[in-house]
């Protein structure tokens, strides 16, 4: 940045002291395709809608979520130009600390490192924000870790967090399904379901793109095939719940065991319901005896006698 | 907010506007579609082909100095759509970095990665309001002048990779690139690439003659006129001779006869 000849900041305070360069960026940001990422106890999930401008485009030749290392992986929301600069300076940053310290980075540090590149943009003589927020995913000493960095600089640990077009469904949704004890396979789920909440048009293996790591400490980006059978599970939870009836033998209930998780079908007569209030989680439990914990998810079918 | 238009440089140089757009870059965009020309590139199974207009507009010019079409080494071409200035200043310094690259790595730069390096180049001219001193004039001028986007050129890299088969990438000046089955660069970009999907739908797998079919035609199709060898320059690469060539006149004729034979 000492090349620029600008030597004072593109990006001043406004009257009401906002830093409107960075507002504007966030704007940018916000009309990017939606990523997310999920905490869970034995790793993280991160995914991002990859919608291409034409059908021409090569979507193998298109990688949107990168390694930092090989226990960490980044996904953006934004201007993929200005995430591919600051991937290779991130890169490098932790190729320094390797080399200087003989361990591999730890992700907090990357992080910070990284936040302080954006930071210097909007501050140095010159030079814009970048346009993109960052979702970092990493497994070090510390466990998993699951990080958001703005256009600013500012930088969060999260639980789960999305960004981009449908960042407030989005936030919703995952609010309601996080839980703390979530595995990966079910935050990857998670995932898939948040995607499909604002996906126009059909999601499959070829516009979404999926990067995990769990306790092996190894990021890795989900091939198109194993993305197509986990859409193939969720699929399939999905219509089981679907189908109303009664409730199920033995054999309906074990068909519907999927991706190890058990699903119970219970129905219930609406006359029971009238007059009381109640939400169909505490229905259940106080009624069925069923014990409902917040991990269980619960779809609602109404079917008419 | 009364600096909410970021004071009217948003329009001047590459900072945000204030629904988060780039405006520079967008005007860019523009400028290329402003140089009148269209081009195509169609990968098929075991080749890729680029074709572009040639219009020279005045007869005394020498046609042979009027290309858009630049090897970058042997192996590796690139197309340039856009302003010329800017075209023939990208290619000089893409044939450099491919010839570091050779050195450095031992091996052929591959097309995706000089595409990556083109459209680095071109992201850090919308990140950065430079003042670029220009060259030679730099000894001769007084006043540098503000260069805001570097190049308003679209470059299609066109390669045969060893491992991966044909190669065809497109850089924009937003510093975006993407590998294309097919694509299209220039004024009549949309159209073409109308054309180009419908004919790609099915994932055909063209040989060399069907490539260069369909690129010749497409832009026969979107121009919406039959041309004469002459006012087109055709690039090839192919698995059986990975070598970058522009094709001579007559093997041009030969793909248009048999076009017109076709229809």
């Amino acid at each position: 940045m000492g090349d620029s000849q600008y030597s004072f900041s593109l990006t001043t305070f406004s009257p009401s002291g906002k830093l409107v360069q960075i507002e504007h960026a966030l704007t940018a940001v916000g009309s990017g395709q939606t990523s997310l990422g999920i905490k869970a106890s034995n790793g993280v999930v991160i995914a991002t809608e990859k919608k291409l401008p034409s059908i021409l485009v090569d979507e193998a030749s298109v990688q949107k979520i990168q390694h930092l290392t090989p226990n960490i992986g980044v996904v953006y929301s934004g201007m993929g130009p200005d995430f591919r600069v600051l991937v290779r300076k991130s890169r490098k940053q932790a190729e320094q600390y390797n080399r200087l310290y003989k361990e591999p980075i730890p992700v907090t540090q990357l992080v910070r490192e990284t936040a302080t590149v954006m930071q210097e943009f909007t501050q140095s003589g010159g030079v814009r924000p970048f346009g993109v927020s960052l979702l970092v995913a990493g497994y070090d000493d510390k466990g998993p870790q699951l990080y958001q960095v703005d256009p600013s600089g500012s930088y969060f640990s999260w639980k789960a967090s999305a960004m981009g077009k449908n960042v407030s469904n989005a936030k919703t949704f995952l609010e309601k399904r996080y839980t703390e004890d979530m595995e990966l396979d079910d935050a990857i789920h998670t995932a898939i379901l948040t995607l499909k909440e604002g996906f126009e048009g059909e999601i499959s293996s070829k516009n979404i793109e999926i990067g995990k790591i769990g306790a092996d400490k190894v990021f890795r980006v989900l091939t198109p095939a194993e993305i197509d059978d986990y859409l193939a599970e969720v699929e399939e939870s999905a219509a089981a719940t679907r189908r109303t009836g009664k409730i199920g033998n033995e054999e309906e209930e074990s068909k519907m065991m999927t991706g190890g998780r058990n699903y119970t079908r219970l129905s219930i007569d609406s006359q029971k319901v009238s007059g009381s209030v109640c939400t169909p989680r505490w229905f259940f439990s106080r009624e069925r005896g069923v014990k409902i914990s917040p991990s269980h998810h619960l779809l609602i079918c109404f079917h008419k006698r | 907010m009364s600096r909410g238009s970021g004071g009217g440089y948003d329009r001047h140089i590459t900072i945000f506007s204030p629904e988060g757009r780039l405006f520079q870059v967008e005007y860019a965009f523009k400028a290329v579609k402003a140089a009148g020309i269209t081009s195509i590139g169609v990968r098929g199974k075991d080749s890729v082909c680029v074709v572009t207009q040639k219009k020279v507009p005045d007869k005394l010019l020498d046609e042979s100095s009027v290309s858009h079409l630049f090897p970058v080494t042997k192996y590796l071409g690139l197309l340039a759509t856009g302003m010329t200035a800017d075209s023939r200043s990208l290619v000089t310094q893409a044939r450099n970095e491919a010839a570091e690259f050779r050195f450095q790595y031992g091996y052929e730069m591959p097309a995706d990665i000089l595409a990556k390096w083109i459209a680095d180049k071109s992201q850090v001219y919308t990140q950065h309001a430079y003042m670029r001193p220009l060259g030679v004039g730099m000894f001769c001028t007084h006043f540098p002048t503000y260069l805001h986007i570097y190049t308003s050129t679209f470059a299609m890299v066109l390669g045969m990779d060893e491992e991966r088969g044909p190669l065809l990438y497109k850089c924009d000046p937003a510093g975006h690139f993407y590998g294309h089955k097919a694509t299209s660069a220039g004024m009549k970009e949309q159209e073409a690439i109308n054309f180009l999907e419908k004919k790609m739908k099915e994932n055909p797998a063209f040989t060399y003659d069907e490539t260069v079919q369909t690129a010749i035609s497409a832009l026969q199709s979107v121009l919406q006129e039959d041309f004469k060898a002459t006012e087109i320059e055709v690039g090839v690469v192919r698995a059986d001779n990975p070598i970058f060539r522009s094709l001579e006149t007559e093997e041009i004729e030969e793909h248009l006869t048999a076009i017109s034979e076709r229809d």
